[in-house]
């Protein structure tokens, strides 16, 4: 049942994800891209992350708020995100099956 | 725009789904705000804007792409996308409205075909032709330096050597100077013997072109040089067809004119030089003993790097004045004058393209005229289906929307089509294009490419648009309540809806009226053209031009041999020998003195030298006017005689007799005076319509230049075809001289028929095009009249039933047709006044006020329109009173 529930997440929506989940309370946008850059070296484009981020709220991955706004911002409210226990159990599924297939390689690829 | 609120970023809400939106452009606004100060306003806002443009592109094409995944843009937005969505149901709506009515659709179509496509292939040439660079690297640099000379109203003539030398040695504005001659040479040895066209070029033309060889070196200033100039470049194409693209041709040795030359390179396939010449030769100028005399260089620069084309022309006039201080006897009368090269190669036929593609606007817009009237009369048989979309809440603006979506729709099919018909009749034009025209640049790969296809994209948008904009409105702005009131009754209109049909019929008639003028004149031009006698009779004479290497006597051995086996040939009734020849060579000018008068005087004494055989004036029939023609006693070694033309006796002894004077062309220190014994009548040398110019005749055995014997024409007065008489003159020559072949031999009624094809090519486009604008016009004049019968039938049945005569009705409705015809027509004239004066340089033997075009065209276009009208005129007359009363 679990396996059916919890399609297999794409990899760029895993990053994303664990993004969010490294950030805590301060997951928004500007913060989400940043982590990427500082993580992984990969300079994403923001309307992927937008896009990702509709797309994995649409799916049911994430929840989002809108915050105050703040001057810095224009007057603009901040849309900050949070993970749903789904995708949780999305990554926790995808760690399991990459750690299973690794097992044994290690020799091969580092 | 405040720091806080940079406007861009209000304009980005267009773009982005509604809940997304402040978060995003607030995102944004941060990361902006934080990269101000570190990389300054301009940098920071360059980027704001790029990554707003970007997400914006991202959002519609995923909103395009995955429309689910986004919430749909508030409709209240208006935004792009709900556009693209009701521009979608719109098409698909107006493909099913054209579907319905197939005949309105096809004549629609039609018209829009005829209109588009004459456009598109008028375009590609124009566009192909003047707007196109040479193929050349910054070929604006590439600048023709000919002379100018004011007295004899020359803007643009050759050059003399010595000039030219001067020029390339004292300028300094250009990074290489070089002179160009037309040349034609054998090519023996190996395969068959070869007439070849090339070129001589002095050292430095390819630094002008800015085209290295593909495959060797250029030239050296050495190799013009007499003795190191037997150096030759190919052309790509020569290299393959004759040597099989062997690349170890580089070095070794070919047989031109009987002489070995060295190949130093192959140019590239790219190379091309009005038209591509096969061999490129160094141009042996025996540098220093150039004549500042005889004018036969064209000459060509490259502006250096930085050097305006004003700096050039202030440097060499600077040199020019110089050289008339100092050569007054020769320079005194002319300047050195700059054109870009592209503008003195299209300089000459670029006024009729220009006035092709104001011909084919007008068949457009009357196109448009028509499709519009189209339009009109099914707007008002869907009057109903508007009513009620109005009714039913419709906005103005969507309906306008939709009915121009429509036309843009049908434009589109028609450009489609247009396009079609402009490639077939491209591919006509290439095939009727007369050799002439060849030399022309970008001829040769007119065609459609995308630049084309765009902008026959965009004028089938815009035709769209112009014949839709009218009935769009015009149908949208009904009143309501009275449509819907007219139960069933067919469609009616009103008087604004028929006034606009005028309008538009009127300004068809005018516009054609405009085109035929036109046609008129530029046809009688043309007939005026080809009833200039050429000065002699043309009829029956062949010609056959054989080039010979060798130096004068034997040269002369051989041309002479050759004239006589000529003259035996069966058919053959007379032959004489001559260059240049009309409508053959081009020949330059020469510079004489005349015997016992003052050498100051500045006016130019310059003719066009001619040699030629004693019965070359018999042979041609060119009339004598006085004294006598040159006789076999005229040999070599003096007395030097010449006989000169009308022109030339009346120019430089205006007052006084000729005959008997000496002229001198050598302006050696040592004059080799030469008795004029003759005067002939003028003879059209390059065209019917140029004037002739001074001509001096001298007998073969005395050429006045080396070169002269070098290029010798056979002309044969006989009654047989060319195709009969071509093989007994090639095996004549073969006879004598086994390498030596023969150039064209052609019917001088051909070559003059040549000479007029580019003007006879041009009229028949524009009367082509005016046909068209004709037909339009009469058909949309039908359809009008249709209309107007159609509406008064009530009318019409109430006065039949009250008396009237079948006549009288028919007056009722011609005077209705003749009113718009006589208001087209009278417009149409003040119109063709006022644009005729751009066809002014096309016009031979006529002004653009000419009567007789101007009554002829207004009775032709009277009389298309009459009939245009009768014919739903008479359809008026057969209303049975009962039934119109009835309906």
């Amino acid at each position: 049942m679990a396996m059916t529930d919890v399609s297999i997440l794409g990899e760029f929506e895993q990053v994303v994800l664990l993004a969010i989940l490294r950030l805590g309370d301060d997951a928004y946008a500007v913060t989400i891209r940043d982590e990427i850059l500082q993580c992984t070296g990969r300079d994403v484009s923001r309307g992927s992350i937008y896009i990702t981020l509709d797309r994995l709220e649409t799916k049911g991955y994430l929840k989002s708020r809108l915050a105050d706004s703040t001057p810095e911002r224009g007057g603009r409210a901040k849309r900050y995100y949070e993970l749903r226990p789904r995708a949780l159990e999305a990554l926790k599924e995808g760690r399991r099956a990459l750690v299973a297939l690794w097992r044994g390689l290690e020799s091969v690829l580092t | 725009m405040t720091d806080d609120q940079p406007r861009v970023l209000r304009l980005f809400a267009r773009f982005v789904p509604g809940d997304l939106r402040e978060p995003i452009a607030g995102d944004l606004h941060e990361e902006y705000v934080r990269m101000r100060p570190r990389r300054g306003v301009v940098r920071a806002t360059i980027w704001l804007w790029w990554n707003v443009a970007r997400l914006a592109i991202t959002f519609r094409w995923e909103r395009a792409t995955h429309g689910r995944s986004l919430p749909p843009i508030a409709d209240e937005l208006r935004g792009f996308g709900s556009m693209w969505d009701g521009l979608r149901q719109d098409v698909v709506f107006g493909a099913r409205m054209l579907r319905r009515q197939p005949a309105f659709t096809l004549v629609a179509l039609i018209a829009l075909m005829l209109g588009i496509g004459a456009n598109t292939a008028i375009f590609s040439i124009v566009d192909g032709v003047l707007w196109r660079p040479l193929p050349y690297p910054e070929s604006s640099k590439v600048i023709s330096l000919g002379e100018q000379r004011p007295r004899e109203n020359r803007l643009h003539g050759p050059v003399a050597p010595a000039d030219f030398y001067d020029w390339r040695r004292d300028n300094s504005t250009f990074s290489a100077i070089a002179a160009v001659e037309p040349a034609a040479v054998n090519i023996s040895g190996g395969a068959e013997p070869e007439r070849l066209r090339g070129i001589f070029v002095t050292a430095g033309f390819l630094d002008v072109v800015g085209i290295r060889p593909a495959l060797g070196r250029d030239f050296t200033r050495d190799e013009e040089i007499e003795g190191r100039h037997q150096v030759v470049i190919l052309s790509d194409g020569f290299w393959r067809r004759r040597f099989g693209a062997d690349p170890s041709i580089v070095g070794s040795k070919i047989t031109l004119n009987e002489h070995p030359y060295d190949v130093v390179g192959v140019m590239p396939a790219s190379f091309w030089w009005s038209t591509t010449p096969a061999v490129v030769l160094a141009y042996m100028t025996n540098a220093g003993d150039g004549s500042r005399a005889q004018h036969s260089m064209e000459v060509v620069g490259r502006l250096k790097p930085g050097v305006s084309f004003e700096q050039a022309r202030a440097d060499l006039d600077t040199i020019g004045k110089r050289l008339s201080e100092q050569y007054p006897q020769n320079n005194a009368a002319h300047f050195p004058h700059l054109s870009t090269l592209h503008a003195s190669m299209v300089g000459d036929v670029k006024p009729a393209l220009l006035v092709l593609l104001g011909a084919v606007g007008l068949v457009l817009l009357i196109a448009c005229a028509n499709v519009a009237m189209l339009l009109l009369a099914r707007a008002t048989s869907r009057e109903r289906e508007i009513a009620v979309r109005l009714a039913m809440g419709a906005g103005r603006n969507r309906l306008v929307r939709q009915l121009l979506t429509e036309s843009v729709l049908l434009a589109l099919i028609g450009g489609v089509a247009g396009v079609l018909a402009a490639v077939w009749s491209l591919t006509a034009f290439r095939a009727l294009l007369p050799p002439g025209l060849l030399v022309l640049p970008g001829i040769a790969q007119v065609g459609l490419d995308t630049r084309v296809l765009i902008v026959a994209l965009g004028v089938s948008i815009a035709t769209g648009l112009v014949f839709g904009i009218i009935p769009a409105f015009a149908a949208s702005g009904q009143r309501l309540a009275s449509t819907l009131q007219e139960e069933g009754r067919s469609g009616s209109g009103g008087a604004r809806s028929t006034r606009t049909r005028a309008v538009l019929v009127v300004a068809e008639l005018a516009l054609s009226l405009v085109l035929l003028v036109g046609a008129g004149l530029l046809l009688v031009s043309f007939r005026r053209v080809l009833d200039v006698s050429p000065g002699f009779e043309s009829q029956d004479v062949v010609v056959a031009s054989v080039v010979r290497s060798d130096p004068a006597p034997e040269a002369l051995r051989f041309y002479e041999t050759l004239l006589e086996r000529v003259r035996k040939l069966p058919n053959v009734e007379a032959a004489a020998l001559g260059t240049p020849l009309p409508f053959v060579d081009v020949g330059g000018r020469t510079g004489f003195r005349i015997e016992g008068r003052t050498t100051q005087s500045l006016v130019p004494v310059r003719a066009r030298p001619r040699l030629v055989s004693a019965d070359y004036f018999s042979t041609l029939r060119i009339p004598l006017v006085r004294g006598r023609v040159f006789t076999d006693r005229d040999a070599e070694g003096p007395p030097h005689v010449v006989i000169i033309n009308s022109a030339a006796a009346r120019r430089y002894w205006p007052d006084d007799d000729p005959l008997g004077r000496r002229i001198d062309v050598s302006f050696a220190a040592q004059p080799r005076w030469m008795e004029i014994v003759g005067i002939i009548g003028d003879v059209k040398h390059l065209g019917l319509e140029l004037d002739t110019d001074p001509e001096a005749y001298m007998p073969l055995r005395q050429p006045p230049f080396g070169g002269m014997t070098q290029r010798l024409n056979v002309v044969m007065r006989t009654r047989a075809p060319v195709s009969t008489i071509a093989p007994t003159v090639r095996s004549a020559v073969n006879q004598i001289d086994r390498n030596q072949p023969v150039g064209t031999v052609s019917a001088m009624e051909d070559l003059i028929a040549a000479s007029v094809a580019p003007r006879r090519l041009n009229v028949w486009l524009v009367i082509v095009f005016a046909v068209i604008a004709l037909v339009l016009t009469a058909a949309g004049l039908y359809g009008v009249m249709s209309y107007l019968v159609a509406q008064r039938t009530r009318e019409i049945g109430v006065r039949m039933a009250l008396g009237a005569t079948r006549s009288s009705v028919l007056q009722l409705v011609l005077r209705q047709a003749g009113g718009m015809a006589v208001v087209g027509i009278t417009i149409g004239l003040v119109g063709a006044l006022a644009l005729t004066r751009f066809l002014a340089t096309l016009l031979f033997g006529i002004t653009t006020r000419d009567p007789f075009v101007y009554v002829s065209v207004t009775v032709l276009l009277g009389v298309v329109a009459l009939l245009a009208a009768a014919i739903p005129s008479s359809r008026a007359t057969r209303v049975d009173p009962m039934a119109a009363l009835r309906t």
